[in-house]
């Protein structure tokens, strides 16, 4: 039991503490800027403020279609790269290990890179295009590209995960099926669509469970980009959270909405294993 | 027409050679069996007859089609795998519906397929369930139910018992062997167990290192190897080698003096050096003052019911003789052995080539 | 006898304030700068090693990018042992770190010091700037005002007077209406091929650079100032709350949106450095801002418009034409309240040295730097000469209003800064609507506190230093 002690202290201190300090702070009105401002008790005024908030809602909304845009390339490109890194063709072991490069680079760094690729005027994405004839692209610039330009660099950094999961769970299957397969005759896409995809649903289910969480936190990238617009654009959860506490100085507030997100993440899981579940059963 | 040939067929990885210039026919409805140790090439040729391996070299035809080229799904083959090779995602019907898809097939062909294995395979109360929820010997017959459905002109297996225990193994056999009788179909089927090879097989293609040594009927191979090799091989427990010389119309050993057998007189030279291949069944215990007995020194008993098995010494030689139960001899006995000269093999030491023809 | 008087002490306070510079008094005191990695920072930044000469207190500065400072800041105002004693601070934060006691109260130093400081050569809204309730809780670093720089080179071109004349029906000069600016603008936005004084362009050419990125708020630190160039206030003077929703604040947020076709085309990410950097290379033909950078426009070391044409400044245009008192800014220095008074001593001494008019002559004549806020600095005829934006600067600040100081600015850059950028990106319908937006989200943080502390807020008391 003793032994359990400093891991339960640091566990204490690093995550219950300020889990509890928070959820005290949200029903506060807390400026920490303007110490002249009354720091009391002030109900459930906060989270009524962060759930009647346009700008809240349009965080949320944004949020989640960045999600959806992101896993659903990622994954069908992860599972691609996966499927062609698996391969017993020259140079693979290579590329595998090229492809994780993306994702063992700190986020930041990856809002940089990008940036220096989307800047207006002087990115080389835009130098590159010129090449082919294309009219440069107002990547982060304008409301409509921004949050494609956010996803490609989230698309760029996290589709290796879903490769390296996948090419896993891909070299562990037992190759007998698939010569069955071969022998039968059935095409590459039809033995992949029914041989190989649901053998590989269980990993996949757990991959893009992990990227929906990340994703839903995702913060790094556009801090970098765009800070949120132009407009409101690239405005995702984090970037609200941190605004309200640390540009308006709302600590309360601040919290109030990290709880709703975290409420709500919570309720998403559950009804995605739930209905996952109902697939298995039936 | 042979429903397969290979003519000189050769397997290369790169630069190894593991099947050298094989031949062979397998004539219409015929159940072949390729047995030989691991790594001697059974495995390789199914594959290469199956199509999941190129042929390197020679030629390979099915049903009178050179097929070297051929897709492996155009060659009306199916295949039964060792380790049954199930979409395990799938319950046991759609196994079977995923095998039958590429033929386009209408639903209730598909569905009068299924029955129809299931029928014949035991199958009917199985359809539903995956294959995790069935045994070894079941899902065997899933695999098989899935190769059949297809009603393919040459039905492969490779190894398909030996991932079940020995009880099964010898029940599925059987059903192996009805399912041939019953649908009189070309059956290749690799195993490196001489028991179902000689139980199930028209024609055994004993191989080693990539060479045929033999090709016959069990009976054939088994009476009359054509080397060493298939010698020892086929049966069980091994026949007996020793080492032995011809000199004045006697093959002599160390403990061991034996007239030579009447079907080989004229036919050895003075002072070759042979090897003397005997069955444990051809050691039998001597009458009194019978002819060229042997005495020999009994090591261990083996008690098998109706047999047991002697390991005996002769001179240096470690022997096995298979005898009668009743009244065998105890370990340390001094008995008194006779050498069967109609069932007295003979090899050359040299080739291991049989000396009998 | 009287003069002689007079000129005895004045020696004698030299000598001592020499005595007090060279007796390296401060030995052993080392003291942090949190600060702006720009140029009211960055030209003292290396020479921090002749102020420890001096007065033996090292001066270690850490400069960061200007989003994001006020937060490091504000956190390093509420902590309780602070590790900078000398702030960096932007003049419309004085507001909430004057609230906060963050700051030390600079104005018995600067009354004691008036002489050696030259406080009577010191443009006097400079210092306003940075006073809250009439006390002076930094000292003027760098003094700006947002004027119009343009392209004197093409507005001089005859055959481009003649085609504006042609066009417009007036002469092309540097613009007194909005309207006039944005006829500028348009008139010179020039596709890649078209001719622009008589030579082929081979890139497109754009009339204006305007920043109106939302980040750190910068949109509206080109907004506010076209919304007083329309005569507008911040705040309602009788409620103390939000009138940027105003005429003249609507007609600022229309000057802007038409002005959205003659910039470039990633305009709604143009930051301050974005845009100006545009001018400096010479790819616009006018673009206003904040003089902090204006000085960049004549050292061909750091702009590439003075080797191919020449820059003209002027004041900011107007609603009607007729002068608006301009509106100003200061990049200033501040002591921590919460160091000791050692630190803050040294601090001052730093203060002193840093934006003493000896310095800023100094920086002057480098070529490079601060913007100017000493009168006789900016008059100086040889310095005019080679920097023909001073004489606007000196003219404007005769008659000129501070920037918003109110302790809620970081909230109203903020929302202002995301409303605006969302109307200039079509995200919002009408003008009307994102000010009316804006001011609603501010509104609803002012009105729980008394209308007497909201009025104490806007209250821009004359500074106690003057009297």
């Amino acid at each position: 039991m003793i032994f359990l002690l400093p891991a339960m202290l640091v566990l204490f201190l690093t995550t219950i503490y300020p889990m509890l300090y928070a959820g005290y702070l949200s029903f506060r009105s807390y400026d920490l800027a303007k110490p002249f401002v009354p720091r009391v008790f002030v109900g459930w005024s906060n989270y009524q403020q962060v759930l009647t908030s346009g700008d809240f809602l349009n965080a949320l909304s944004i949020t989640f279609q960045l999600m959806v845009i992101t896993l659903s390339i990622q994954l069908v490109v992860g599972v691609g790269l996966a499927l062609l890194v698996t391969q017993r063709l020259p140079g693979m072991g290579i590329a595998r290990t090229l492809l994780l490069i993306p994702m063992m680079i700190s986020p930041v760094i990856v809002g940089l890179v990008w940036l220096f690729l989307y800047f207006p005027e002087l990115g080389y994405l835009n130098y590159f295009l010129s090449f082919v004839g294309l009219d440069p692209i107002p990547w982060i610039t304008s409301p409509n590209w921004a949050l494609w330009a956010i996803a490609i660099a989230d698309i760029w950094q996290w589709t290796p995960f879903i490769m390296m999961g996948t090419a896993a769970a891909l070299t562990s299957l037992s190759p007998e099926p698939y010569e069955a397969a071969r022998i039968d005759g059935n095409t590459r896409w039809q033995v992949f669509r029914h041989v190989t995809l649901p053998q590989l649903k269980p990993v996949l289910v757990s991959l893009v469970f992990l990227r929906a969480i990340d994703a839903f936190k995702i913060y790094d990238i556009i801090f970098v980009l765009t800070k949120g617009g132009p407009g409101d654009s690239t405005e995702v959860l984090s970037l609200y959270i941190y605004r309200q506490s640390f540009t308006f100085w709302q600590m309360g507030v601040g919290a109030a909405a990290s709880f709703v997100s975290l409420i709500i993440i919570v309720v998403l899981i559950t009804l995605f294993f739930k209905s996952l579940n109902r697939d298995q059963t039936a | 027409m042979s429903a397969i040939t290979l003519r000189s067929v050769v397997k290369r990885y790169g630069s190894v050679e593991v099947v050298h210039g094989i031949d062979l026919d397998v004539e219409e409805g015929e159940f072949v069996v390729l047995l030989g140790p691991s790594g001697c090439g059974k495995t390789t040729t199914l594959r290469m007859v199956a199509g999941l391996e190129d042929v390197s070299d020679g030629e390979l035809s099915i049903a009178g089609r050179r097929v070297n080229e051929v897709a492996p799904k155009d060659r009306g083959v199916a295949m039964v795998f060792q380790n049954y090779a199930l979409y395990p995602h799938m319950s046991v019907r759609q196994n079977m519906e995923f095998a039958l898809r590429p033929l386009g097939l209408d639903a209730a062909e598909v569905d009068r397929r299924i029955q129809e294995a299931a029928g014949i395979l035991g199958l009917g109360e199985l359809l539903a369930r995956k294959p995790a929820q069935l045994s070894g010997g079941q899902r065997q017959r899933v695999a098989m139910g899935r190769a059949m459905v297809r009603t393919p002109d040459v039905f492969l297996f490779d190894e398909p018992l030996s991932n079940l225990d020995a009880k099964l193994r010898t029940q599925v056999r059987l059903e192996i062997g009805k399912l041939h009788n019953r649908l009189g179909t070309t059956v290749l089927y690799v195993t490196h167990d001489q028991v179902e090879a000689m139980t199930l097989a028209d024609k055994i293609v004993v191989m080693q290192n990539g060479h045929i040594e033999q090709v016959g009927t069990p009976e054939q191979v088994y009476a009359h190897p054509n080397n060493m090799f298939v010698a020892s091989f086929i049966g069980s427990p091994s026949m007996n080698m020793i080492p032995a010389r011809h000199e004045g119309g006697r093959l002599r050993a160390e403990g061991l003096d034996l007239a030579v057998p009447s079907r080989f007189e004229g036919k050895l030279p003075e002072g070759q050096d042979v090897v003397i291949g005997i069955r444990p069944t051809g050691l039998q215990r001597a009458e009194p003052g019978a002819a060229d007995a042997v005495v020999a020194r009994v090591e261990v008993t083996e008690f098998l019911g109706n047999e047991a098995l002697l390991d005996i010494r002769v001179g240096d030689h470690e022997l096995i003789a298979e005898i009668p139960a009743a009244g065998r001899p105890a370990p340390g006995d001094e008995v008194s052995l006779t050498f069967d000269p109609s069932v007295i093999h003979l090899f050359d030491p040299q080739t291991g080539a049989t000396l009998s023809r | 006898m009287r003069p002689f008087l007079l000129a005895g002490i004045a020696a004698a306070l030299t000598v001592s304030a020499m005595t007090a510079v060279h007796a390296k008094d401060y030995e052993g005191v080392e003291l942090k700068m949190l600060a702006i990695g720009d140029t009211s920072v960055t030209r003292l930044a290396p020479i921090v090693g002749e102020f420890e000469e001096l007065t033996g207190a090292k001066v270690q500065i850490d400069m960061f990018p200007y989003p994001g400072l006020i937060d490091k800041i504000v956190i390093e105002a509420s902590a309780n042992r602070p590790s900078y004693q000398l702030m960096w601070v932007d003049s419309p934060w004085v507001g909430v770190l004057g609230e906060s006691g963050a700051l030390e109260d600079l104005t018995d130093w600067v009354k004691r010091d008036a002489e050696e400081i030259h406080l009577d050569d010191i443009i006097p809204i400079q210092l306003q700037e940075n006073t809250w309730q009439g006390r002076l809780l930094a000292f003027p670093a760098s003094g700006m005002i947002w004027h119009q720089n343009y392209r004197k080179d093409l507005y001089e071109h005859p055959d481009e007077q003649a085609a504006f004349q042609e066009k417009y029906g007036y002469e092309l000069a540097p613009a007194q209406t909005w309207d006039q600016y944005i006829d500028i603008a348009e008139f010179f936005t020039r596709a890649a091929g078209e001719t622009l004084a008589g030579e082929t362009l081979d890139k497109d050419f754009y009339g204006n650079a305007q920043a109106y990125s939302r980040v750190a708020g910068a949109i509206t630190h080109d907004f506010f100032p076209i919304m007083r160039s329309f005569g507008g206030q911040y705040w309602d003077p009788e409620t103390g709350l939000c009138a940027m929703d105003g005429q003249a604040a609507l007609a600022a947020a229309d000057v802007m949106k038409r002005l959205v076709a003659f910039n470039p085309p990633d305009y709604l990410g143009l930051m301050w450095d974005i845009r100006t950097g545009y001018m400096e290379r010479g790819e616009v033909a006018q673009s206003s801002y904040w003089s902090v950078r204006t000085v960049r426009l004549t050292n061909p070391d750091e702009a590439v418009l003075p080797t191919i044409g020449e820059a003209g400044y002027a004041p900011s245009p107007t609603g009607d034409g007729e002068p608006q008192p301009t509106m100003t800014g200061a990049l200033s220095f501040g002591i921590n309240s919460k160091a000791s008074d050692r630190e803050k001593e040294a601090a001052w001494e730093f203060i002193k040295w840093g934006t003493s008019r000896d310095m800023m002559r100094r920086f002057a004549e480098e070529g490079s730097g601060v913007s100017q806020f000493h009168k006789s600095i900016l008059a100086d005829p040889a310095l005019q000469e080679d920097y023909p934006y001073y004489q606007v600067l000196l003219e404007t600040q005769e008659n000129a209003q501070r920037r918003i100081f109110h302790p809620f600015y970081a909230d109203v850059e903020e929302v202002f800064g995301v409303e605006l950028n969302k109307f200039m990106a079509g995200e919002t319908e009408t003008a009307e609507e994102a000010l009316t937006n804006g001011c609603t989200k501010i509104n609803t943080r002012l009105k729980v506190f008394p209308e007497e502390l909201r009025l104490r807020w806007i209250n821009d008391a004359p500074a106690a230093i003057f009297q």
